[in-house]
């Protein structure tokens, strides 16, 4: 039962004793009994010690006053002798006094603050302050886990959408960076490494309210640690995990994550998108809310030709692929001799692709053959590299299209000036699709589907979104036609009248005029409608995807919801909600069909 | 011989038997009870309290509460003391010296109860 041994079974987090409490208490033992003590031996040394009062009689101190003037005394108060002056025996003892209380007192102050500084405790703290601050979550929240740049473009885009968020970052200089007070959210967090279960426990990870998890760390073992506990602890919740390596992503599919996000296999799909239809690629960038991306952009065109891809890293591998898929002609300028040889041994067909070379100077990129390239791909892992490639290619073939990958945010400016046609950005890129992943899902489905489609239906596309939002921020929605989220429609359709496409798209206010949004896709049951007709008919159960203004999703909210703005839009006349005015309408209409008899 | 675990208990029993002692006695005589043995039950009941801070075992939170509520009644008994005879001038009457046994009879149950929790956790520890 002491203190220092660990309880006989284990107590659930609920049970236990707050663990900051618990520590502070410990912590005071040694000094509480060490002032009790001195108190209780200077008090009795100042009762048992005669002293003479101001008449000479013998006095002695009751404990009150002993108690009085021992308090004052450690305390360096010192009011003085009071109530009579003491005599030279007495004095000898409040000496004694003075030293050991006051030094007890310093002793007691300082533990305390040795206590309070101590990091065990600091981290006791800070892990009871966050435990608390999530249990008052009661909305639906996601979990976070890793602040780097990937991870605050997700938390960001998450509390912009008035969703809760929890973040476990392992590095404090990255909390630091990253701006974690100037969301629209309150964001708990926490400093620990979100590999150890524990940590994601803490964070609420089995709780229900917990929608989902997702794991954007930098490490990719990582990520697959938070992938599996989150399996485990939470089964229901979605998981959204980024990686870098193929065998990574391959076991993190293996057990059912529900999405896994490779930002070169992303990008390399991107500009395949890119080389078949361009619109198609500007709709994508446009829709997921690539930054800077406007609708009312020129797609960019890319000239048939050859390609010069520098760097056969992970990004060079993927984009290879995309190239022989497309049937375009490719050289690829690896500086590492090993890579070569292995190319050359597994590729033996294309072996004359690769060019043993760095790219960034003026002498291999000649040999490659820039000046007769359509288009050049910077693809290393160090940006200064990729700038020296793009500055190098521009000079000796301005024509030509670069494709640029940043690495670090904070050469954005740079890669601007650097007039580079493309930048990819690896973790803007899966911050991008994460936010798809888990704020409009039907996106996804959408982009799949449209991804079948032609240059010429793109092209209508963008003329249709461009008519409606034009230079704006697009916003991307999705209604669903259920009980809770569309009661309107729901009562409506179930007393017999028909709702179409066409009422939710005008406005509630006033309905000659048509709000600015365009429906991409009808989702329902097994079967998916791009771009559908005003004139469809909706039912319950049904999902629609919805491009456009804020405000105009702000509007469709009215007419989902409230009955008697579904029915100006369909020009139906209200029933009336309180039972008083229908007992009147009833026998209003009784007169009326009464008068007409006659 | 866990001199930690001799240090507790003996600061516990120690507590309940000089308050005992204190207690024992006709009930409104000032000469059957001592006002240096009240001092001394005070000061090893804090002593004996502070042990009890930070016990993370399941009856640790029982122990702390008895220790206290001992101490509240033998502090009121302490200020009841010190008004009768210090602040109001009316020295120990019978009726204040009723007033302060009952509330350190009050004490010795709580400390009563405190030693039959440690002997129940002593005798649960044997396996």
């Amino acid at each position: 039962m002491m203190s220092n041994e660990e309880p006989d079974k284990q107590e659930t987090s609920e049970e236990a004793i707050n663990p900051v409490v618990s520590m502070i208490m410990l912590r005071m033992r040694t000094p509480l009994i060490i002032l009790i003590s001195v108190y209780a031996i200077t008090i009795l040394g100042l009762l048992l010690i005669p002293g003479v009062d101001d008449q000479g009689n013998p006095w002695r101190m009751s404990i009150f006053h002993a108690l009085y003037y021992v308090s004052f005394t450690a305390t360096t108060i010192g009011f003085g002798e009071i109530p009579y002056a003491l005599n030279d025996a007495q004095r000898l003892w409040v000496l004694c006094t003075i030293y050991m209380t006051v030094i007890a007192w310093l002793f007691a102050i300082g533990n305390i603050l040795a206590l309070v500084q101590n990091p065990i405790f600091k981290k006791a703290l800070n892990e009871n302050r966050f435990k608390n601050q999530v249990s008052k979550i009661h909305e639906p929240f996601y979990l976070v886990c890793g602040l780097g740049e990937t991870g605050y473009e997700v938390v960001k885009a998450l509390t912009n959408e008035h969703y809760r968020v929890v973040v476990i970052e392992r590095d404090q200089e990255s909390m630091l960076d990253a701006n974690i007070h100037d969301l629209q959210e309150f964001v708990p967090y926490l400093i620990a490494d979100s590999s150890v279960p524990r940590y994601l426990q803490l964070a609420g990870i089995s709780r229900d309210n917990c929608e989902g998890v997702i794991a954007a760390t930098a490490d990719d073992e990582t990520n697959l640690k938070i992938a599996i506990s989150s399996k485990l602890l939470h089964p229901e919740g979605k998981v959204a995990c980024r990686s870098d390596l193929r065998a990574f992503e391959e076991n993190m599919r293996s057990f059912n994550t529900d999405h896994v996000v490779n930002p070169f296999h992303t990008f390399a799909d991107i500009f395949s998108m890119l080389l078949h239809s361009p619109s198609l690629h500007l709709i994508f960038d446009w829709l997921t809310g690539a930054p800077e991306s406007q609708i009312t952009d020129e797609p960019l065109k890319l000239d048939y030709g050859r390609w010069i891809l520098c760097s056969y890293g992970r990004f060079g591998h993927a984009l290879y692929q995309k190239f022989l898929e497309h049937d375009i002609e490719t050289t690829i300028l690896e500086p590492d001799e090993a890579v070569y040889e292995s190319f050359k041994q597994n590729n033996m067909d294309q072996a004359k692709d690769m060019i043993l070379g760095t790219g960034i100077d003026e002498k291999s990129l000649k040999k490659a053959g820039v000046e007769s390239a359509v288009g050049i791909i910077a693809g290393g892992n160090d940006d200064s590299n990729n700038l020296s490639t793009i500055m190098t290619a521009r000079q000796m073939n301005p024509e030509i299209f670069v494709v640029a990958r940043q690495n670090l945010r904070h050469n954005s400016e740079l890669f601007r000036r650097s007039k580079a046609d493309l930048v990819m950005q690896p973790r803007e890129i899966t911050a991008r699709m994460i936010r798809v992943l888990f704020l409009n899902p039907l996106l996804n489905e959408y982009l799949s589907m449209a991804k079948k489609q032609d240059e010429e239906w793109s092209n209508i596309v963008i003329s249709r979104l461009s008519a409606v939002v034009g230079d704006c921020k697009p916003h991307v929605w999705t209604a669903e036609i259920n009980t809770k989220k569309a009661p309107a429609v729901i009562n409506a359709t179930t007393l017999g009248r028909t709702v179409n496409l066409n009422h939710l798209t005008q406005d509630p206010v006033s309905r000659d005029h048509k709000l600015k949004c365009v429906a991409l896709l009808l989702a329902r049951k097994g079967d998916c409608q791009l771009m559908p007709d005003d004139s469809a008919i909706l039912q319950s159960g049904d999902k629609i995807l919805f491009c456009g203004m804020r405000e105009a999703m702000n509007s469709m909210n009215w007419t989902l919801k409230v009955i008697s703005s579904l029915n100006y839009v369909m020009s139906y006349e209200n029933e009336p909600e309180s039972y008083l005015w229908r007992k009147l309408k009833q026998t209003y209409k009784g007169k009326e069909r009464r008068e007409i008899h006659r | 011989m866990n001199s930690e675990k001799v240090l507790f208990s003996f600061f516990m029993i120690l507590a309940l038997t000089l308050n005992f002692g204190f207690f024992i006695g006709e009930m409104d005589d000032p000469l059957h009870h001592n006002v240096y043995e009240l001092f001394a039950v005070i000061v090893v009941n804090l002593i004996a309290t502070v042990l009890k801070f930070g016990d993370r075992s399941r009856l640790g939170p029982m122990l702390l509460a008895t220790s206290l509520v001992a101490l509240v009644q033998l502090i009121s008994a302490a200020i009841v003391w010190t008004f009768a005879i210090h602040v109001q001038q009316t020295g120990l009457t019978p009726s204040v010296m009723v007033t302060i046994v009952s509330l350190s009879g009050g004490a010795v149950l709580a400390n009563i109860i405190s030693v039959i929790l440690l002997m129940i956790e002593t005798t649960m520890l044997r396996r």
